[in-house]
This record gives C-alpha cells, sequence and structure tokens, in this order.
C-alpha cells in the first residue's frame, strides 16, 4: 500500500474518531447528573429481583432526612420521560412524610433488549429510592437511559408531593 | 531468441523521450483516485465508531459489563461495515475496476472476509458474556434471553452462514470444490446479510429512531446494495440484450485452442479496452450454467469480435464444440490489463502461452510510438505460439519489437526462459534494458507469471509499473 494512501487513513480516521468522541464527550456530561459515584454491585442486583411491581414499603430502613421534609401523604405520579427507548412513568406512595412505595406505570420498552434491561432495572431503581428517600441514587449498570427516566419521573413526582 | 537485437548496446538516455501521452500523469491521477479509495474503505470504519462514540456509547463504559459490551457493539459495527465494503468490492463498480483493476479488488475483498468474521464472532461473543455480566448470568445462560429478543434467530442464522460464507472460501476448502459450486454457496453472503439486518435496527439501540447512526448506516447499505444490484445484475442484463452476442463459429488453431467468432450489435459501445476481459455464457443446454472470464484476443468491430480459449477446465472443453448461433451473455468489460493502467514512459510485454490473447488486443489497442514498445512471446514447442503472426504483423505496424523464445523452460536461471535463450546469457534486463523506465505486462501461467516478477523485482523495478493479471478465481 502506498505511503500517501496510509497517511490520508490514518489521518481521516484518527480525524473522525477524534469528532465523535468529542462530541460524545459534550453530550455525556449532563447524561448522568444523578448518579452519585460508585457503581451497583451485582449482590444488589440478584438480592432485588423482584419484578417492578410496587410492594409493601420497608419501614424501619428509612433515614432521617425523609421525616419532615414537608411531603404530603398521598400517591402522586410523576411526569413522563422520554427516553431513545420509550418513555417512562412511575407513582409514588407517600406516607408519613416517607416514599413507602414506588409503583412503575410504564418503563422502556423499544428495542429488543429495552423489556429485558427494564425487567432487572426497575427493582433495582425501587429499591435504591425507597432506601434513600430520594432520587440521588446510582445509576443502573447497562440501564443508563432507563435510570434518568425513571428518576426524572420520581422526581416530578415528589416535587407534586411537596407542593 | 530469433532476434540478436536483445544484445544491442543500449541506446542514449535521451532518445528515450517522453511520447505524446504523459503517462506519469495519467498514473498520478489513479494513484490519486486509489489513495481515495483506500481511504475512504477505513474512514468507514472509523465512521462507524466515531457515530457510536457521537450517541454517548462510552456512557455505558462505567463497569467492566459496560466495556465488554461496548467492545461488542464497536465489533460489531466494524464487522458490519467491512462486510458492506466486501460487497462494494464485489459489486464490479466501474469507478474501483478502472482504478484498482478487478483482481485487486477481489483479493481485497478477499482480504477482509477473515477479519470481518472474526468481528462479527466477537461481537456476538462479547455482547453475551457483557449483557451476561450485567444481569448476573453466564455468558451461555445468556444465549437463551438473547434468542428470545425479536430478531435475534435471524441474527444467529446470519452468523452461522457467514461461518460456512469463509470457511468455503478458504483455498484449502476451495479447492474441493467447482467454481459453480462454491460461487453457489457464496451466494448465501446475501442471505447471510439480509438475516442480520433486522437485528440492527430493531434490538440495538444503536441504530434507534432518528439518530445520526442509523441514517448513515441506511445510506451504507443503501449504497452496498445499489451497487450490487446494478453492476452486478442490471448491467449485465442490460449489455446482453442491447448487444445481442451470437457465435459465428469456432476455429481451431492449434490442438486443444480454438478461437470463437461472436456476432453482436454495436460492440464499439462496449468500451472495452484491448486486454481487457468479459465474462461470458454460451446458452446451450450443457454449458449455460458455466461462465468463463476471457479476454478478447482483438479489438472489437461493431458487429465483429473475437476470443481464443485453451481448454483447460470442464467447461472450457465444451465450448468448442458450440454451435453456431448460440446466443451469448456477457458482464464486463473488466480489468486494467490495458492502456488505462500505463505508468512509465516505455512499454515492456511478456507473454506465454495462451496468455498471448490478451496481449494481442492490448497491443492492437495501444497509443504507443514506434520504438515505445518492446514484447517477449513465450511458447513451450511451435505448436503453442497462438496468434504469433497476427502479433508479428501488429508489432511491425507500430514499430514495436518482437523477440521470441521458443523451447523447453529452463531449469537453472531465468526458470521463465526457454532453456537455449537462459544459457546463452538472455535474460529480463537484456531484452528490456529500459525495463526501469517501463511498464511491465505479464500474462501467462501463474508460476511462470511469479518468476518473471520476481526477477523484475530484483531488478528493482517499481511495484507499480508490474501490471499482471490472473484468472484464476
Amino acid at each position: 500500500m502506498r505511503k500517501r494512501a496510509v497517511a490520508a487513513s490514518v489521518l481521516a480516521s484518527l480525524g473522525i474518531l477524534t469528532v465523535g468522541w468529542q462530541i460524545g464527550a459534550a453530550t455525556a456530561a449532563p447524561a448522568i447528573s444523578t448518579s452519585g459515584g460508585t457503581a451497583v454491585g451485582k449482590t444488589a442486583a440478584s438480592s432485588a429481583a423482584s419484578g417492578p411491581a410496587a410492594a409493601p414499603a420497608p419501614t424501619a430502613s428509612a433515614p432521617a432526612a425523609a421525616t419532615g421534609s414537608g411531603l404530603k401523604d398521598g400517591t402522586f405520579t410523576g411526569a413522563s420521560a422520554d427516553t431513545p427507548f420509550g418513555s417512562v412513568q412511575v407513582a409514588i406512595t407517600i406516607s408519613g412524610g416517607k416514599i413507602t412505595a414506588v409503583k412503575a406505570l410504564k418503563l422502556t420498552d423499544q428495542g429488543g433488549r429495552s423489556v429485558q434491561i427494564s425487567n432487572y432495572a426497575a427493582p433495582i431503581l425501587r429499591q435504591e429510592v425507597l432506601a434513600s428517600q430520594s432520587t440521588n441514587v446510582n445509576n443502573v449498570n447497562g440501564a443508563t437511559y432507563t435510570t434518568d427516566g425513571y428518576l426524572t419521573s420520581v422526581q416530578s413526582a415528589l416535587d407534586q408531593a411537596k407542593a | 531468441m530469433t532476434s540478436a537485437q536483445a544484445y544491442r548496446t543500449p541506446l542514449p538516455s535521451r532518445d528515450v523521450r517522453t511520447p505524446r501521452i504523459d503517462r506519469r500523469r495519467q498514473y498520478a491521477r489513479r494513484a490519486r483516485m486509489s489513495d481515495l479509495l483506500v481511504t475512504l474503505l477505513w474512514a468507514s470504519g472509523a465512521a462507524a465508531v466515531a457515530l457510536y462514540l457521537a450517541s454517548g456509547g462510552m456512557n455505558a463504559w462505567n463497569s467492566p459489563a459496560g466495556v465488554i459490551t461496548g467492545l461488542g457493539i464497536i465489533a460489531g459495527l466494524i464487522g458490519s461495515d467491512f462486510v458492506l465494503v466486501m460487497l462494494v468490492l464485489a459489486a464490479r463498480v466501474p469507478v474501483i475496476d478502472r482504478t484498482i483493476g478487478h483482481d485487486r479488488a477481489v483479493a481485497t475483498h478477499r482480504r477482509l472476509g477473515k477479519p470481518a468474521l472474526y468481528l462479527l464472532l466477537g461481537h456476538g461473543a462479547l455482547l453475551l458474556i457483557g449483557y451476561g455480566m450485567s444481569t448476573g448470568i453466564n455468558p451461555i445462560s445468556e444465549i437463551g434471553p438473547m434468542l428470545a429478543l425479536p430478531d435475534m434467530p435471524l441474527a444467529f442464522v446470519g452468523t452461522g452462514l457467514f461461518i460456512v460464507v469463509v470457511v468455503t472460501s478458504l483455498v484449502a476448502v476451495r479447492r474441493k470444490f467447482s467454481y459453480e459450486g462454491w460461487h453457489l454457496v457464496h451466494l448465501l453472503s446475501y442471505f447471510a446479510v439480509i438475516f442480520a439486518l433486522p437485528h440492527q435496527f430493531s434490538d440495538s439501540g444503536m441504530l434507534a429512531v432518528s439518530t445520526w447512526q442509523r441514517v448513515y448506516w441506511i445510506a451504507l447499505y443503501v449504497l452496498a446494495l445499489v451497487a450490487i444490484v446494478f453492476h452486478r445484475f442490471l448491467k449485465p442484463i442490460i449489455s446482453t440484450f442491447r448487444h445481442r452476442i451470437t457465435v459465428v463459429g469456432t476455429e481451431t488453431i492449434s490442438p486443444g485452442v480454438v478461437s470463437i467468432h461472436l456476432r453482436g450489435e454495436n460492440l464499439r459501445q462496449l468500451g472495452s479496452e484491448g486486454g481487457q476481459f468479459l465474462i461470458w455464457r454460451f446458452w446451450t443446454g450443457k454449458t449455460w450454467y458455466h461462465s468463463h472470464p476471457i479476454s478478447l484476443s482483438a479489438m472489437p468491430s461493431d458487429s465483429r469480435a473475437r476470443i481464443t480459449v485453451r481448454e483447460l477446465g470442464a467447461g472450457s472443453s465444451r465450448i468448442s464444440a458450440i454451435p453456431a448461433g448460440t446466443p451469448v451473455s456477457i458482464e464486463g468489460p473488466y480489468g486494467i490489463f490495458s492502456d488505462v493502467a500505463r505508468t512509465a514512459p516505455r512499454l515492456a510485454i511478456v507473454a506465454a502461452g495462451i496468455g498471448v490473447t490478451p496481449v494481442r488486443a492490448l497491443l492492437e489497442n495501444a497509443r504507443i510510438v514506434p520504438g515505445e514498445a518492446t514484447i517477449l512471446l513465450r511458447a513451450g514447442n511451435t505448436d503453442e505460439t497462438y496468434l504469433w503472426d497476427e502479433l508479428g504483423e501488429i508489432a511491425a505496424a507500430k514499430g514495436a519489437t518482437l523477440f521470441k523464445s521458443i523451447g523447453h523452460r529452463s531449469r537453472g536461471r531465468c526458470g521463465w526462459l526457454a532453456e537455449k535463450d537462459a544459457r546463452r546469457g538472455v535474460t529480463l534486463q537484456s531484452i528490456f534494458p529500459k525495463l526501469m523506465q517501463s511498464d511491465l505486462y505479464l500474462c501467462g501461467p501463474s508460476s511462470w507469471l511469479a518468476a518473471v516478477e520476481a526477477e523484475a523485482r530484483a531488478l528493482g523495478i517499481p511495484e507499480h509499473q508490474i501490471h499482471a493479471e490472473r484468472f484464476d478465481w
């Protein structure tokens, strides 16, 4: 192969890759704004695999931060959050100023693997939200869009509960 | 050697005048286009990865599972890109054919086959591992849930077809097939591409609706498809019906060698350059399923054309018995064993056996000035001097120097020459003293051809000045 062809190929490829990488880096920054650090362990994933439906609330585990938070009791439906894999919408139940239940009304379902991803991510997210009593929870690996949509919808429901 | 001119003293170098046509500029243009094509090949792979990066693919690289999944996706993207490039290379697109030639396009196509397969297999394996890790199950168990996804069973079948196609194309395996059998299996690659297509758009979020990636990939697929359908299928059909070629008759010019005379309409509009070949199919009950890549052995007139064949394969021996009036379908003309490939001011031609046929048309069509071309013809015995008399006439008319070397091949030095000539001290250098300023055109049996090439390279001829078209599939 001629030197000029090699040089041109390398330069063009590097240029194209750099542009792609930069655009990706620019869009990456706001995408994972809520995640707070280390990844969710696999143990959490396997221990919480109960399904996306609402379950009786864990009572004692909530931290003190949530009490007296000004949340009204009741069930609040969050706004539907759009993702590239379909919209996500959840409803939360507040009892005694605490989030006692998170119910997924609609999860990411576009693209064949989305349902699979939703099914394993939703229980983790529900448990994390109940445990932290906030949307300040870790991103679920491999389910970034689902996490974002889920937390956006939870936050919107929390905002209604505060109002 | 029948001519003592092989030993004449070299002309002073100032006599080697650049002819009217500036071969170097002609070559520079072709080289630029060739470099552009190579750059496009690699850039298309880079673009596939870049679009993945631009869509924030790296966001998922925050865990081992995410990294493995990401690498799997990239492997799939580059693999798909290679497959599409291979389709375009096999499509006989005129700009590619005229730039690098049919044989190099096919060689590149072949070289990409195994890497493409490895990338696609890696794609599947890495995704199974990555998905398995993220859901906490092993990669083998992950196959079940994967197959449950829409379009995934098809993708698995497609992968199986790719494996079959690549394995049957390995040199050792391919030898066991007839060309037709191998080609039939090779057609499965179209199905492999089609089967793999749906999962790329439905399952992978990569090509989700309204993303640039989707636009880019659809464009690539359409491009490859149009190239194949138009150049491989429509154009041959159109030109077959346009030129309506039929056999006029066959003429045995030597034991085992026949010239087939053909009649057709507007044959000059085929646009064939001397030295190019077409792929012929003779529509009789016994021969229609064989296609033959055969060079024109003379420049066609508007209504007549001629090819010359030696009976080698099972198919070739039947075509000598083709009755007059047999309809003929054509693909082509293809190849740059012609004036198009010239790069240097002088022309050196070496042809052996039946390899003389494209040379006959090449020389007839060559735009050369007297003294520019030197030709060496090689034959094992006087029966194999096919078309040599015609070549002699053309050479005389065009002012080209013609040398002949007849006899058993030399066992020692210069194994491509006749023994008696090699013993007299004749070498490539002595026949073509200006070899370094020459385009060297070679046509003949593969091993013979390799011997000439080796000697030319040893003399230091630049690679781009060697033109050898191989017809082996």
